[in-house]
């Protein structure tokens, strides 16, 4: 009855599934669905490393060194002989895994520290957010520099160091939102059949600011690659024999007139998962807009 | 209503902003019995919606802040209970509804949770006896389709389900008294004449009084058991319904019931009130409505006692009461 009487109710085209919405609208955008293929494939190498019938990517052979692309080694082989192909599979390992579990760090310390600033306002958010302030004015990979050169030379240490130079962030992100839903009419409706702050912020603020965190996780994965990446580079990050993306370049930097093939792939790999990331996350952020629902 | 003592008794509420001189709301005083209905009407900015903020505990301090008053609940003075034991009340024995339906329910939450969350707060229900009671509740509320609405998003609602849902959250718990500021004011005509409908059935179920806050004379004349004119943060008239409306005194009221648009052929021009309401800032000694009021007199300059004229009927102004009627002396000077 109300529902037919209602004029809101045919202003909605679809007041059905929010669920289908989302998909319906992120299946409609090519340069989203690229980014998913991308970053699936990149996914589905990097986890099936392990049964690949590749070579040893640790595997030297002095008779093989610098070999051009071939048969047997479709994207060659390094200065010691080891194959490119074979330690670009996992190296795409290192590279994803540092993505996500740095930006896991970062969203872990993170959101939690913002929500807890854009919540209780005063004292504390002012110390919350001058420290973030402060960390954000040191240019992001400048810091994940620093602090993996003081934690150390190791993929684990890298991961912490890009994590915490990448929380900023998303403490800054996660304080606005929270601010921004506590202006909400539903946080006064919750707030007026009296529920607590644990209540409050669990199931009215979490669930509400999460969409946003999202995209900018999916985004900042990318940017963590190429921190990942760079620090290798520099020698911070993944340490020899084990390979990874930035520590290949590194290497072959040397070679770029000889071996050319042992730089162009490893770059290859980096810049199209950072566009798959980028572009997923884009995807994401038009498909959740609750704007255009 | 002065031989059993009120449900809620509120003494002069006085709500000021951080760091300004004048109270948003002044001096409030009024009393809900049990099963009543209070309408506290006034243009926008006259502080309804703050008065009804402040008696729940949700006024946002800093900046608004209590300055002064008492407000009697069950013989407990609300505004100087703890906030762990205000919270056990909000919701629970007080409940209230907001005026914007859409916006006023979690996206991310199913409606049944949303109901049953308040029922688990308050009643300490298990899961399924509070989504037992939420299904209850939608039913009671007549959303049709109940069963299957409990676990619907908002979004998928009508406005004036969600207002449906609303009072159902807020009725979840048997609350002896309900605060609905401007329930209906969002929606349209039709679905109005519904909510105000399924509010007074459900108040007749329960007994719980029922404090009003609109700005549509409409909906005070169909609801009111008491009306409470405000005027820039004061009372300016209050008394029983029938009283009010037969015989209002404030020039005030006297323009708001002029002001109303009624249906059929009408010869004149629809009535207004000329000027607009004083800034909290620039707020004027003595009367607020002076400014405005077409029988302003230097008198004016002193605030007015607040005066019964009739049994239970109050009027602040010099001028009460009126001897004969002046509606078509404002009439004149109104257009």
């Amino acid at each position: 009855m109300t529902a037919v009487t209602d004029p809101r109710t045919t202003a909605d085209p679809t007041p059905a599934k929010s669920r289908s919405r989302f998909w319906s609208k992120f299946l409609a955008n090519p340069a989203a669905i690229l980014g998913g293929v991308l970053v699936l494939f990149f996914v589905t190498v990097a986890a099936l490393a392990p049964i690949l019938p590749i070579f040893d990517p640790t595997a030297t052979d002095w008779l093989a060194v610098r070999k051009a692309p071939s048969a047997e080694h479709p994207f060659g082989t390094d200065e010691i002989g080891r194959d490119v192909l074979s330690r670009m599979i996992w190296g795409a390992q290192a590279s994803l895994l540092a993505g996500v579990v740095s930006v896991a760090i970062a969203v872990l310390l993170g959101v939690p520290l913002g929500v807890l600033a854009g919540y209780a306002r005063g004292w504390t958010d002012a110390a919350i957010s001058r420290v973030t302030e402060a960390l954000l004015a040191a240019p992001f990979l400048i810091l994940a520099i620093a602090l993996a050169a003081f934690l150390g030379p190791s993929l684990t240490n890298a991961m912490i160091a890009i994590g915490l130079s990448a929380m900023p962030i998303f403490i800054r992100l996660a304080r606005a939102q929270t601010m921004a839903v506590m202006t909400e009419d539903y946080v006064e409706s919750a707030r007026a059949i009296g529920l607590g702050h644990i209540a409050l912020i669990g199931r009215y603020i979490l669930p509400n600011i999460f969409p946003p965190i999202l995209v900018q996780s999916t985004l900042t994965i990318a940017t963590a690659i190429i921190a990942e990446a760079s620090l290798s580079f520099l020698g911070l990050g993944q340490q020899p024999p084990a390979p990874s993306w930035g520590s290949m370049l590194n290497i072959a930097k040397n070679f770029l007139e000889q071996a050319p093939w042992m730089a162009l792939y490893p770059g290859i790999a980096i810049f199209l998962v950072v566009l798959g990331f980028n572009l997923l996350g884009d995807g994401l952020r038009d498909a959740l807009d609750p704007r255009d629902h | 209503m002065n031989a059993t003592p009120p449900l809620l008794s509120v003494q002069d509420l006085s709500i000021r902003m951080g760091g300004t001189k004048t109270n948003l709301v002044d001096g409030l005083s009024f009393d809900v019995g049990i099963g009543e209905t209070v309408c506290i009407v006034g243009e926008s900015g006259c502080g309804k919606s703050l008065t009804a903020l402040a008696l729940m505990g949700l006024l946002r301090t800093p900046p608004l802040h209590l300055n002064g008053g008492t407000a009697l609940f069950d013989g407990e003075d609300l505004f100087r209970l703890p906030e762990t034991q205000r919270r056990q009340i909000r919701g629970g024995r007080m409940a209230m509804i907001f005026q914007e339906p859409m916006s006023s329910l979690n996206p991310a939450l199913r409606i049944g949770e949303q109901i049953a969350e308040s029922v688990r707060r308050h009643q300490g229900a298990s899961r399924e006896a509070a989504r037992t009671r939420a299904l209850e509740m939608l039913e009671r509320v007549r959303i049709p389709a109940a069963e299957k609405r409990l676990d619907e998003f908002p979004h998928q609602l009508s406005g004036g389900m969600r207002q449906r849902a609303m009072i159902a959250m807020a009725m979840a718990n048997d609350p002896s008294v309900l605060i609905a500021d401007e329930p209906t004011t969002a929606l349209d005509v039709t679905i109005q004449a519904q909510i105000l409908d399924l509010m007074r059935a459900l108040q007749s179920e329960t007994g719980a009084a029922l404090i009003l806050i609109t700005h549509d004379l409409g909906v005070v004349a169909e609801m009111a058991d008491k009306v409470v004119v405000m005027y820039a943060g004061r009372v300016v008239e209050a008394g029983p319904a029938a009283s009010v409306f037969h015989d209002p005194q404030h020039p005030y009221t006297i323009g708001l019931m002029s002001s109303m648009p009624s249906l059929g052929a009408r010869s004149e021009k629809l009535v207004t009130i000329p000027g607009v309401v004083p800034s909290p800032l620039a707020m004027p000694e003595g009367c607020r409505f002076q400014s405005r009021c077409p029988f302003a007199e230097p008198g004016c300059a002193m605030r007015p006692v607040f005066t019964e004229i009739a049994p239970d009927h109050g009027v602040a102004c010099l001028r009460a009461p009126l001897e004969g009627t002046l509606d078509p002396g404002l009439r004149e000077t109104g257009t």
